[in-house]
C-alpha cells in the first residue's frame, strides 16, 4: 500500500496546545498526517471538508475543542452538523464515511490525541487508499481562443438593441448587469475588466435573452464558452456553497469511485437489473444531504415518485449501480475536461448494461444527456426520454384518473426544459390532465418564465435572492397554495428564499414536483 | 347457437349498436372481414336497413365461428357494443351473465345491470383526433383489445383497406388509440384486482 494522505484540520485553541506538546516531546505523530491549523472547527464548511477528498485524500480529521470549551461558543456544534452531512455524502459517493471524522480534545489531553491519531491511521489503512485520482489541471490545448468564441457565436451580429438587457431577470432585479454591455466589452477585448470578470459568472444562463434576441445570438452558450475560456486561464468562478458541488462532481470523474446513491430504495419500488430501460436519477440525494439542515429539502422524492410511476405503468427499470453526475453543472461553470470525463464514464457504464432507453426526471440531466453529450462528441447509442414524455404517452392511452386534491396550483418552469428544450407545453399538458380545481399561470410563464435565481451553482448573491422573492410574489399573487416545480434546483432555490427571516411567513407555500403530484393522485379507473 | 358449440366456445356472437351514421355497419364489416379473410374463420354480418340508417337506432350483428354458420341472427350476444343510449336499451335485456358489454361512456349511461361494462370515451377521443366520424374505428380498436375476438394484425389490415383512400394513416391512429385504451383498461382492472390502485403504496 502507498503511504496515506491524511489531512488534519486542527483548531487553533484547545487541541492545538495538545498537539504542540506532542511535537515538543517529539512524540511519534504518524508521518502520514498533514496538519492544517484553523481558527475554529465551525469555520470549516462542507466544501472545505470535502475539498481534500476531491484532491485524493485518504482521510480527513477535524479536531476541535470539547463542547462548552469553544472559544466562539457555537463552533463545535456547527462542526458536528457539517461533518455529519458531509459524511452522509461520502457514503452516497461510495467513499466510506469513516474517512471523515470529527473529534474534540482539551488542551491537556495530548496522550489521548496521539492515541486517536494513531488509531485513525490504522482505520484508514484498513479501508485502503482513496479511489479518487487527482489530476492537476493545467492549461489545455484545444480550448477556443477569444476570437474563436466570438465568431463561433456570431457576437458581431449584436445590433446593440438592448432587448436582452430589458428581458434579463438579473437586470430587472436591480443588478448592474447587462448582457449587451458584456457582449460589447468582450468584443472590445476588455476581458480583464472587473465587470466582465464578475458578470461572466453572474449570468444565470437562463436563456431569456436568447429567446428575445432579434439576431439570435445564443448568449447562454456564449457565456458557457467564455467560462471555459476563463477557467482555462485559471480564473475561477463565483461558485456558490464554497464550490462544494463542483468539487463533488470533479471527484466523481475518478474511474475508481463506486457510488452508492441507489442504496436504501423504499421497499415498494421495484427495480429490474436486466431491464433495457434505465432510470437516471441525477444528484438529488446529494442535494438532500447537503441542504438537510437548513431547508428540509427532499428533492429525491421526485425520483422516487417517478420510479413509482414507472412501476405503476408496469415498467420495472434498472438503475445504474455506479451512477455519476451528468456533468451539467461542470459544463456550465466552464469545466469542459471534467464534464467530458463524467460524460464518458456515464455513457460507458450505460452501454455496458445494454441499455436502449434512458428515462430521467431531471430537466438538466435530460438536456445534458440528450443534447450536450452528442454536441461534445460523446455518442449516445440509447434514447433519452423525459419522464413527462413517458407519462404523457401512457396517460393519453386512458383508463387512469386523478384524485382531486382541491389545491390551487401554479407552475414554475424549468429553463432547461421549457426554454432550452422548447418543451413548455409538455408539463402543461400533464397539469391539464390532473384537472386541478384552479391552475393559474404566473404573469411570466412558459418559455418566458423567469428563473428560480441560479443555474450551475454559481454567482448566487443578493440579486439572486431579489429575483427569487419577485418570483415567489408572483406565485403568491396567483392565489395558489401549491407551487409545482419540474426541476430539483428550482425547488431548492425557491425554498431558500422562502426561509428568509426578514420576509417572515409571507411566502409560506407548499412546493411539490410535478412527478410527485402525479404519483400522489393517479389511480386506475 | 347450439348448446354444443357454446361449450367448445368456437362461436362468438357480436351485436354492435348505435345511431345511423356513426359507422356501426362499417365497424361490423371490419370485424367480420378481419375474422373471415385474415384470421381464417367463418363470419356473417346482418345489418339493419331502413329508417335506422337515417339517424335512428342502428345495428350490426356479426357471428364469428370456427365452423360454418347456419344461422346469422343473434338472440343472446356474447359481445354487445353500444354507441347510443337507445341501442343500449334495445339490446340490454338480451345479454347473458358472460356477455362482454362495451360502451361509449359519454353516450351510454348504463342503468342497474349485473355486468360491469367496459367503457371508453370513443367519440370524445375521436374529437380529440379531429375526426368525430372515427369513433367507430376507435371502438373497433377497443373491441379488438378487450374481446380478442379478432387478431390485432387482422383488424389493423382490415381497417386500412376498408376506409376511404387517403385516410388510412389517421384511421390506424384512431384504431391504435382505441386499442391502447383497451389494453390500459385491462391492465388497470388487473391491478385493481391485485389491490394496486394508485402509484404510492
Amino acid at each position: 500500500m502507498d503511504s496515506l494522505k491524511i489531512i488534519l484540520f486542527l483548531c487553533n485553541w484547545g487541541p492545538h496546545v495538545a498537539f504542540q506538546e506532542l511535537q515538543d516531546n517529539r512524540s511519534d505523530i504518524p508521518a502520514d498526517i498533514k496538519m492544517i491549523r484553523i481558527p475554529c472547527t465551525g469555520r470549516i464548511n462542507k466544501s472545505l471538508l470535502f475539498k481534500p477528498f476531491e484532491m485524493g485524500a485518504d482521510g480527513v480529521l477535524l479536531i476541535g475543542c470539547s463542547p462548552g470549551s469553544c472559544r466562539y461558543g457555537s463552533g463545535t456544534n456547527i462542526a458536528i452538523r457539517n461533518t455529519e452531512d458531509t459524511r452522509q455524502i461520502l457514503e452516497l459517493l461510495g467513499l466510506n464515511k469513516e474517512r471523515l471524522q470529527l473529534k474534540t480534545f482539551l488542551p491537556d489531553e495530548p496522550e489521548a490525541l496521539l492515541q486517536f491519531l494513531k488509531k485513525f491511521c490504522e482505520e484508514i489503512k484498513a479501508i485502503g487508499n482513496s479511489p479518487v485520482s487527482f489530476k492537476k489541471e493545467d492549461l489545455k490545448a484545444g480550448y477556443p481562443s477569444l476570437s474563436e468564441i466570438i465568431s463561433r457565436h456570431d457576437i458581431y451580429a449584436c445590433q446593440d438593441c438592448g432587448k436582452c438587457t430589458s428581458a434579463c431577470p438579473l437586470t430587472l432585479s436591480g443588478k448592474q448587469f447587462s448582457p449587451r454591455a458584456l457582449a460589447s466589452s468582450i468584443i472590445a477585448g476588455n476581458i480583464e475588466s472587473v465587470s466582465v470578470q464578475e458578470d461572466i459568472w453572474s449570468c444565470l444562463t437562463c436563456g431569456l435573452c436568447y429567446d428575445r434576441c432579434p439576431s439570435a445570438v445564443n448568449f447562454p452558450d456564449f457565456i458557457k464558452d467564455m467560462r471555459m475560456f476563463f477557467k482555462n486561464r485559471d480564473k475561477n468562478g463565483h461558485e456558490s456553497h464554497g464550490g462544494f458541488f463542483q468539487s463533488l462532481m470533479r471527484t466523481m470523474t475518478s474511474p475508481g469511485i463506486n457510488t452508492k446513491r441507489w442504496e436504501n430504495l423504499p421497499e415498494d419500488i421495484k427495480i429490474g437489473p436486466n431491464s433495457t430501460t434505465l432510470f437516471f436519477g441525477g444528484c438529488a440525494p446529494y442535494f438532500d444531504k447537503f441542504f438537510n439542515y437548513r431547508l428540509g429539502v427532499q428533492v429525491s422524492n421526485a425520483n422516487m415518485d417517478s420510479l413509482r410511476l414507472l412501476n405503476f405503468f408496469d415498467i420495472v427499470p434498472s438503475v445504474m449501480p455506479n451512477e455519476r453526475c451528468c456533468g451539467h453543472d461542470l459544463l456550465w461553470t466552464g469545466d469542459l475536461e471534467n464534464f467530458k470525463a463524467l460524460a464518458g464514464l456515464n455513457v460507458e457504464t450505460i452501454n455496458s448494461l445494454g441499455i436502449e432507453e434512458v428515462i430521467t426526471a431531471c430537466p438538466e440531466c435530460y438536456r445534458t444527456l440528450s443534447y450536450d453529450y452528442p454536441k461534445h462528441g460523446i455518442d449516445i447509442p440509447f434514447k433519452v426520454i423525459h419522464i413527462y414524455d413517458f407519462l404523457e404517452t401512457e396517460i393519453s392511452k386512458g383508463a387512469v384518473e386523478f384524485r382531486q386534491t382541491g389545491d390551487k396550483i401554479t407552475f414554475q418552469d424549468s429553463c432547461r426544459l421549457s426554454r432550452f428544450s422548447e418543451r413548455a407545453d409538455l408539463p402543461r399538458k400533464l397539469l391539464q390532465r390532473l384537472k386541478p380545481d384552479i391552475f393559474k399561470e404566473m404573469p411570466e410563464s412558459g418559455s418566458a418564465a423567469i428563473c428560480c435565481g441560479n443555474t450551475g451553482w454559481t454567482g448566487c448573491d443578493s440579486y439572486s435572492k431579489a429575483l427569487q422573492v419577485k418570483r415567489l410574489r408572483q406565485a403568491k399573487a396567483t392565489g395558489s397554495d401549491l407551487l409545482i416545480t419540474s426541476c430539483p434546483k428550482c425547488q431548492i432555490h425557491l425554498k431558500c428564499a422562502m426561509e428568509d427571516p426578514f420576509l417572515g411567513k409571507e411566502f409560506g407555500m407548499e412546493v411539490m414536483d410535478l412527478a410527485s403530484m402525479i404519483a400522489r393522485t393517479i389511480y386506475w379507473k | 347457437m347450439t348448446e354444443k358449440n357454446k361449450n367448445n366456445a368456437t362461436t362468438t356472437e357480436v351485436i354492435i349498436t348505435g345511431f345511423g351514421g356513426q359507422g356501426i355497419i362499417l365497424a361490423g364489416r371490419i370485424i367480420g372481414k378481419a375474422a373471415a379473410l385474415i384470421d381464417c374463420k367463418e363470419s356473417t354480418l346482418v345489418q339493419s336497413y331502413g329508417p335506422e340508417s337515417r339517424g335512428g337506432a342502428c345495428s350490426a350483428q356479426v357471428v364469428i365461428s370456427d365452423r360454418s354458420i347456419h344461422y346469422p341472427y343473434i338472440r343472446r350476444p356474447d359481445i354487445l357494443v353500444c354507441m347510443s343510449q337507445s341501442g343500449y336499451e334495445k339490446y340490454i335485456d338480451s345479454i347473458k351473465d358472460s356477455t362482454l358489454l362495451l360502451i361509449d361512456e359519454d353516450l351510454v349511461h348504463p342503468g342497474n345491470i349485473k355486468i360491469d361494462p367496459f367503457a371508453i370515451p370513443a367519440t370524445r377521443m375521436a374529437e380529440e383526433i379531429g375526426r368525430k366520424m372515427m369513433a367507430n374505428i376507435i371502438m373497433t380498436g377497443f373491441f379488438t383489445a378487450i374481446t380478442q375476438a379478432i387478431s390485432l394484425s387482422a383488424a389493423k389490415d382490415t381497417v386500412a383497406e376498408s376506409v376511404p383512400r387517403g385516410t388510412e394513416e389517421l384511421n390506424i391512429k384512431a384504431f391504435s388509440k382505441g386499442y391502447d385504451f383497451g389494453l390500459a383498461l385491462l391492465k388497470g382492472r388487473k391491478k385493481k384486482a391485485a389491490g394496486k390502485i394508485g402509484a404510492i403504496a
